[in-house]
């Protein structure tokens, strides 16, 4: 999957307008809720088939940061 | 040894449900926790639950449940010579509550008679459990269960204090041989054991701090309250539980147009959704109680098959039944049940004042 690929999934997921998301882009400006964490775990689960913990989710802080677990 | 395989010769002879008859909607909630109310409806489904009054207990429930199978004749009190009880809010530490209702029940002593401690996936287990007591002697279990979480939950805790309801279930398992077969597959993951936790009250963390305090946003508990992981238990469920159920029907040859439902435990609304996608089982095959019940642990499975089938139907039903959560445990079934033997679910205020310190 290349990077723009994961970037429209992040971009389908957060429910933001296309082409709007950068790897600098802070997820304190997102809707990084607990419904956001779930559909995050689903993401990854579903596409790289991976299973995210708590303390991952709780460590990031960008798109960047989750575009580095995405492979 | 396997923790899978194929229970023979069983019938589920009668189930019943009893749930406390106080209902509490979401809006009692508004002052607490605001718009975070509507947040967490919209996530988990929930818009109300039953909560059990300060005396009532998860076995005041569960004995309405097995008295209604008494009186049904779905079970003779005479023929029991096994009771289960499956609760993580038992009467007292000691002794098991299955020897409390053993003695409301009135029966002779030739009964076994014990508890056990498990949650979400407590109903598959305590099938097996039956079935496996069948085997080896007994010729009528009544499996009984239940819990009333109400009391383990913080009020303010935005987490949990709207997800859980009470209830309490018996279900009278006895032998035929003409039976379909029973295929099922247990497992479990105890590193995940504090995912799902209570730490203090018993007697690992011994006095434990009964303060409740902040651990976040929206978020204060003591040590006596239940505490859980919600994206690891969400982590664990979503890709366990539905690898579980699509191993247990590919090795029985079972396909989704050959079951009648699904029946999962009522975790919350977007976990269901995601089982059902995963497992390709349309959601009109997946019934839901969690909107109007919350998440009730181990009686979330039976409540949601005496809510279908209402002691009505045509017969014969085929379900699969899968549990999951605290342990981590998780469990998947293939059961036949007589949709006229689940009886419609019973609201009570029953409290078994006999057992209070008051009376001892």
């Amino acid at each position: 999957m290349t990077e723009k690929e994961k970037v429209y999934l992040l971009e389908e997921m957060f429910e933001a307008d296309p082409d709007s998301l950068r790897s600098t882009t802070g997820l304190d400006s997102l809707n990084w809720d607990s419904m956001a964490f779930l559909s995050l775990i689903v993401l990854v689960n579903d596409n790289f088939g991976k299973k995210l913990t708590s303390q991952q989710i709780r460590s990031f802080k960008t798109i960047g940061d989750i575009l580095a677990i995405m492979e | 040894m396997s923790s899978s395989g194929l229970l023979q010769g069983v019938v589920i002879d009668g189930l019943s449900v009893a749930v406390p008859d106080n209902v509490v909607t979401n809006d009692y909630y508004m002052t607490e926790f605001g718009e975070g109310v509507e947040k967490f409806a919209k996530m988990t489904g929930v818009e109300r639950r039953c909560i059990a009054s300060h005396d009532q207990t998860a076995s005041d429930l569960a004995y309405i449940a097995a008295e209604r199978l008494f009186a049904t004749s779905l079970c003779r009190r005479e023929e029991v010579d096994a009771i289960i009880f499956v609760t993580q809010t038992p009467d007292y530490v000691l002794p098991a509550s299955a020897c409390v209702l053993h003695s409301r029940f009135g029966l002779n002593t030739n009964c076994i008679a014990f508890d056990v401690n498990l949650g979400c996936s407590g109903f598959v287990y305590g099938l097996y459990l039956a079935a496996s007591l069948l085997k080896t002697g007994c010729e009528h279990v009544l499996l009984c269960g239940g819990d009333t979480n109400s009391k383990i939950v913080s009020t303010k805790d935005k987490s949990l204090a709207m997800l859980f309801g009470d209830g309490g279930f018996a279900v009278s398992i006895g032998k035929d041989d003409s039976s379909f077969p029973w295929p099922y597959s247990l497992e479990t993951n105890g590193t995940g054991y504090k995912s799902i936790i209570v730490p203090s009250g018993a007697y690992r963390n011994r006095p434990g701090n009964s303060e409740a305090r902040s651990f976040g946003e929206g978020i204060i508990r003591s040590d006596f309250d239940l505490y859980m992981n919600g994206p690891d238990v969400f982590s664990f469920t979503i890709s366990e539980v539905p690898s579980s159920i699509k191993s247990l029907m590919f090795t029985r040859g079972i396909s989704v147009q050959d079951i009648d439902y699904l029946v999962l435990h009522q975790a919350n609304l977007f976990v269901l959704k995601q089982i059902a996608k995963a497992t390709k089982f349309p959601m009109c095959n997946v019934p839901i109680t969690i909107d109007r019940f919350g998440n009730t642990s181990v009686t979330s499975i039976p409540l949601t098959l005496c809510d279908l089938f209402d002691g009505k139907g045509d017969g014969m039903k085929h379900v699969l039944l899968s549990g999951f959560g605290v342990g981590l445990s998780w469990g998947v079934m293939d059961v036949h049940i007589d949709s006229r033997k689940c009886l419609p679910i019973e609201y009570t205020n029953d409290v078994y004042t006999k057992g209070t310190l008051e009376n001892a």
